[in-house]
């Protein structure tokens, strides 16, 4: 017989006291919702990060008929060779941070981003060629990060070409990353009442497994059992149905989650600058599943079980701790 | 070494007397003790108090050198309690637990190696006649068998202070003599042993003093009765 067999016969026969089906079922259910959550939270979280970047240092400039010459700046020397509006705006913006990415779209793709509206017949056109559709010229500039355009820079701009357009992607990507991050905030809360439930539901069967065992405690105590001897008896057992309810919940949850995650799989790997068929075909099976959730999803997913675990086990030491101050 | 000043105590804060009211008393360590008194006079609630299964509502209390008061660490109290062994009047033996693993129960919460408790579980279940008894779960045995595993339990792990309930009630009266033999020669070798019984042939065989309790007063102290 090993010692840790004989230590355990001391009369809480805890596999009746605390009976597995109640707990695990109920952590595997919480487990089962954390998990979800939790890959919530993960997408909430990259989108947030991503608005946060990326999208929020762009900044789109249209130049209506940018081939009529630019005005004269004032008090300025002529430009030589009748500057036209576009080339003036592209020079004006050498006021923009250092490290800033100015880049004119070629007629090429002017003609591509509108094909969806205006059909094929533009793609043929040059920026220079006189066409039917009087197309303006769009200057994308890309800001490094954490840099703001300057706030003149429209005043800048229409002294030399009356009529640009600016805009600030900033002022859309302030908002989109206010709305992750309530996502992920939301999310936050819902993991919290989770961990919620979860002590509950722990505290609610430790304070019945107390009741029915009341006598054999109290005797033990008698005996000479220590509150840490006793709640962690009662612990140890929580804290491993937890594991197994968790460890259930997540690998449940799996099912659901790679659902999601095929579904979402094209727009997630695009916007990393992978295409999505190139991660679809080089994996199959398993890795397919590991390789399209992201790590922190899948270091979230690992530690849930662990989590549930441990959050069982403070409740019950707490509850048990609490439960034994009746007794000197 | 046992010492009670005026200590009183109530079941509930709220209760209108107390079950134990101002006794005082001191038993030497290695001292034998009756404890005597009519049903209801409180004989249980005392051992219970002695065995800090409850603390003095007032008044000052020693046990086995230790003061016993609020203001105490817990983790006392557990140390105090290990170096004592108490028979309960009903018993208190684990169910589902065999015999010999109820008698191990005070050895075991004290980490004491599972060899030594082998040894000790096998004579002292060949003392109080129960050898063949080992594995029996508990719940199984008569009332005479559950009382002398009761009493194996008490005294496997040699306390400093032994408090017996009634520990001969359902024992015939051979095993009965035999039994508190055995208490008086434990005293002897140095642990203090109080034991509370109705059982008045007994206390004629072996002339200790005597507490005795009437409606939670202490009427006679260090007198052996008749
Ligand atoms: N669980 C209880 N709840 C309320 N009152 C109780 C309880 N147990 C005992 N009492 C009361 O406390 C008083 C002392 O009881 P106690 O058991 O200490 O007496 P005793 O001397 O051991 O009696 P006996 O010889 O019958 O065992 C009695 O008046 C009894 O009615
Ligand atoms: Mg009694």
């Amino acid at each position: 017989m090993s010692r840790r067999s004989t230590r355990r016969r001391d009369g809480l026969s805890l596999s009746e006291t605390l009976p597995d089906r109640g707990l695990f079922a109920l952590v595997a259910m919480v487990g089962f919702l954390a998990a979800l959550t939790l890959a919530g939270a993960c997408g909430a979280r990259a989108l947030s990060a991503r608005w946060a970047g990326g999208a929020a240092q762009l900044v789109v400039i249209q130049v209506p008929q940018p081939d009529q010459p630019a005005r004269q700046a004032s008090g300025g020397v002529q430009a030589p060779g009748e500057q036209s509006r576009a080339d003036a705006v592209q020079a004006a913006l050498v006021s923009l941070p250092a490290g800033s990415i100015v880049h004119r779209l070629s007629a090429q793709e002017l003609g591509n981003l509108l094909e969806p509206w205006l059909g094929s017949g533009l793609k043929g056109q040059t920026a220079t060629s006189p066409s039917a559709m009087p197309l303006p010229a769009v200057l994308r500039v890309e800001l490094p990060d954490s840099t703001l355009p300057p706030a003149t820079l429209e005043q800048d701009l229409s002294a030399v070409a009356p009529g640009v357009i600016v805009e600030r992607n900033s002022l859309w990507s302030t908002r989109l990353h206010a709305l992750a991050n309530s996502l992920l905030a939301c999310a936050g809360l819902a993991l919290l009442s989770v961990c919620g439930v979860a002590t509950l539901i722990t505290g609610l069967t430790t304070r019945a497994g107390l009741a029915s065992r009341r006598d054999v405690i109290t005797t033990l105590h008698g005996l000479g059992a220590s509150d840490g001897y006793i709640a962690g008896r009662f612990a140890r057992r929580t804290a491993s149905l937890a594991f197994g309810g968790g460890l259930t919940g997540t690998v449940l949850a799996c099912v659901p989650l790679f659902a999601l995650l095929q579904i979402t799989a094209p727009f997630t790997a695009e916007a990393d600058g992978v295409p999505a068929t190139a991660t679809q075909n080089s994996l199959t099976g398993q890795d397919a599943f590991l390789g399209s959730m992201p790590s922190d999803l899948l270091i979230g997913l690992g530690c849930l079980p662990l989590a549930a675990a441990l959050i069982c086990w403070l409740t019950t030491q707490l509850i048990v701790r609490l439960w034994l101050r009746r007794l000197p | 070494m046992i010492h009670l000043d005026t200590v009183s105590w109530r079941r509930a804060r709220k209760d209108p007397a107390p079950v134990l009211s101002r006794l005082s008393f001191s038993v030497p360590q290695g001292g034998f003790r009756w404890l005597l008194g009519p049903s209801g006079a409180g004989k249980s609630s005392l051992l219970s108090l002695l065995h800090v299964e409850t603390l003095p509502t007032s008044g000052r209390m020693v046990v086995l050198g230790q003061p016993v008061n609020d203001e105490q660490k817990r983790a006392t109290f557990v140390m105090l309690r290990r170096r004592i062994g108490m028979i309960h009047q009903d018993f208190r033996l684990m169910p589902g637990l065999s015999v010999a693993d109820n008698i191990a129960l005070p050895m075991r919460l004290q980490n004491r190696p599972e060899d030594e408790i082998r040894d000790e579980i096998r004579s002292i279940l060949k003392w109080v006649g129960l050898s063949e008894y080992h594995d029996a779960p508990a719940e199984r045995l008569s009332g005479g068998e559950q009382q002398r595993t009761a009493i194996a339990r008490a005294i496997i792990h040699r306390p400093g202070l032994i408090l017996a309930d009634e520990p001969t009630n359902a024992l015939e009266e051979s095993q009965a003599h035999r039994l508190l033999d055995m208490f008086a020669e434990l005293s002897a070798m140095g642990s203090t042993v109080i034991v509370a019984t109705h059982n008045e042939a007994l206390v004629r065989r072996l002339p200790h003093p005597a507490l005795f309790l009437e409606r939670g007063h202490l009427v006679s102290d260090e007198t052996p009765p008749l």
